[in-house]
């Protein structure tokens, strides 16, 4: 009698705590930018319609406009506020092209995210690998921040190395130093007229 | 022409390395941001610096970069204030922009009329067993200058690994023709090393970022180990391999070949770059730094997080204490991993 007690208490108190590990907001995050990643890849479909589907993920997983704020860096400050929303709009529709550009199409792909979630200094970083059968795998990690009370990815990570921020600072260095925010809003218009996104 | 350039760069090649992430480079010259955040700073944790300092001898790439927002840069900066260059500042790395922009503009031109119709061509007409099985043949060929070179570092079990492997596809694999050694049976993947590797895994730094026409990204230091790399089997064997012939259609068939396999990917780098050139040198960079960490650690992927050293801090800040772009590419020794802290200030 007493036993079965005990261990119904036991077992009450021991269930909600892998639950509970499971349930890491950062990990909820990155889950769902993967979840929609693969969508997108079984969907096939035009660039468009990827954009179209891939578009508010990509809105609810990143912080974009803290990302285009850390890609132009210490300029920011003097970019006046219409071209600072200029500028965002074109990382946001820039990396929402990437993504429908680059996962256009899905034989077998998968996402496997590490149970373990290293953090510091506020921010979490969460790794995971894509699965491609009969190619080596690739480790992707993304660096995550809490912003209105979820958790949003601000970096990315190819190979565990090549960091995305990184990457779009060198990429827009040259041009914002000889022509500001102006000249960077122009350079991403006409890559998006070109159609590369 | 291109000698009195190098001749500084020679000397430079010379300074610690960069990219060795443990300890950094200690220069007053980069960063403006110990000066803004040491005044006014509320350290809370006065005795835990020291050992958070000490804690970076186990980077991790990832935490590089503070990442502030620059919109809130102002308390991210209180107490994280020693931030140090990387490698990876785009800015430092390249100091013969001039040089090796217009060298890119020379390959990009050769790339398009000549150099990227004639791989295609290769791809299209060889058929894909045959273009398999001359690179794993030339890769193979590439073995024994990795197995010198993991000697050279004292890696014996990797050097072992990889005779094993080269024994293993030039019998098994008829030549070199398969690679059977990376299959489940053996779990033998090649692994690149080189003199360029060597040099860097004894503290020689990569030198000035070179882009050179043909040869493509490279640094001084890699540039200088590449005729040595070249020079093995010639030296240890003499012909075939010493045969100008030889060398010229080796180079040319695995240069043809990696120019192809890597088409998909170059287009997708630079069709969504609005500065290809400084895109690809951050990408190319990035990854080198992350091969020689990877060499010169052996835990590498039991340290903490590096991805995490960049405070990431925001631009846009009301109240920016170090408003120089320095800070974005520094290092951060500071780092807690165990602060499971949640916004720390989400403006």
């Amino acid at each position: 009698m007493r036993i079965t007690v005990s261990s119904a208490v036991l077992l009450a108190l021991a269930i909600p705590v892998p639950a509970f590990a499971q349930t890491d907001p950062a990990r909820t995050t990155v889950q769902a930018l993967d979840d929609g990643l693969i969508a997108i890849m079984k969907a096939k479909g035009t660039v468009k319609s990827r954009s179209a589907a891939i578009g508010p993920v990509i809105d609810r997983a990143f912080d974009l406009p803290l990302m285009t704020r850390l890609a132009v860096g210490s300029g920011w400050t003097t970019t006046a506020p219409a071209d600072q929303q200029a500028l965002v709009a074109a990382f946001r529709r820039m990396t929402i092209a990437q993504y429908a550009n680059n996962f256009d199409s899905w034989s077998g792909e998968r996402f496997a995210i590490a149970p373990q979630i290293e953090a510091r200094g506020g921010d979490k970083l969460v790794r995971t690998t894509l699965t491609t059968s009969g190619k080596a795998d690739i480790p992707i990690s993304y660096r995550l921040r809490a912003s209105g009370g979820t958790w949003k990815i601000i970096d990315v990570f190819y190979r565990n190395s090549i960091s995305q921020i990184a990457t779009r600072r060198s990429d827009f260095a040259t041009v914002l130093a000889k022509g500001g925010g102006k000249a960077l809003i122009a350079h991403l218009d006409a890559l998006a007229a070109k159609g590369d996104f | 022409m291109t000698i009195p350039l190098l001749l500084p760069a020679v000397a430079l090649i010379a300074t610690p390395a960069q990219e060795q992430t443990a300890p950094p480079p200690a220069s007053p010259v980069v960063a403006p941001a110990p000066v803004a955040g040491s005044a006014p700073v509320i350290d809370l944790t006065p005795p835990v610096a020291d050992s958070r300092a000490a804690s970076t001898s186990a980077p991790i790439p990832e935490f590089a970069d503070p990442l502030s927002d620059p919109e809130t840069a102002a308390p991210a900066a209180v107490g994280e204030t020693p931030f140090r260059a990387t490698a990876v500042d785009p800015n430092r790395a390249d100091p013969l922009e001039g040089f090796n922009r217009a060298m890119f503009g020379l390959h990009q031109a050769l790339d398009k009329s000549i150099y990227r119709p004639l791989a295609m061509g290769y791809q299209h007409v060889v058929p894909k067993p045959v273009r398999s099985g001359l690179r794993n043949f030339f890769g193979n060929l590439t073995e024994p200058v990795v197995f010198l070179n993991y000697l050279l570092q004292f890696k014996f079990g990797k050097a072992a690994e990889t005779l094993a492997r080269f024994t293993i596809n030039s019998t098994l694999g008829v030549g070199g023709l398969f690679d059977i050694a990376k299959t489940k049976d053996f779990n033998l993947p090649h692994r690149n090393n080189s003199f360029g590797d060597t040099l860097a895994y004894y503290g020689v730094g990569p030198g000035p970022y070179l882009f050179l026409p043909l040869m493509g990204p490279t640094t001084l230091r890699d540039v200088l180990g590449g005729p040595l790399d070249g020079a093995v089997l010639p030296l240890a064997v003499g012909k075939p391999f010493s045969d100008w012939r030889y060398q010229l259609s080796s180079g040319a068939i695995s240069g043809l070949d990696l120019r192809a396999e890597s088409d998909p990917e170059l287009r997708a780098l630079f069709g969504g770059a609005v500065d290809p050139y400084a895109t690809l040198r951050s990408v190319w960079l990035q990854n080198r730094a992350a091969e020689v960490a990877g060499l010169r650690h052996r835990r590498a992927d039991v340290q903490s997080p590096s991805e995490l050293d960049d405070p990431l801090r925001d631009p846009g800040g009301p109240t920016v204490a170090a408003p120089e772009s320095d800070a974005r590419e520094l290092q951060d020794p500071m780092a807690d991993p165990a602060a499971p802290a949640p916004a720390e200030m989400p403006h």
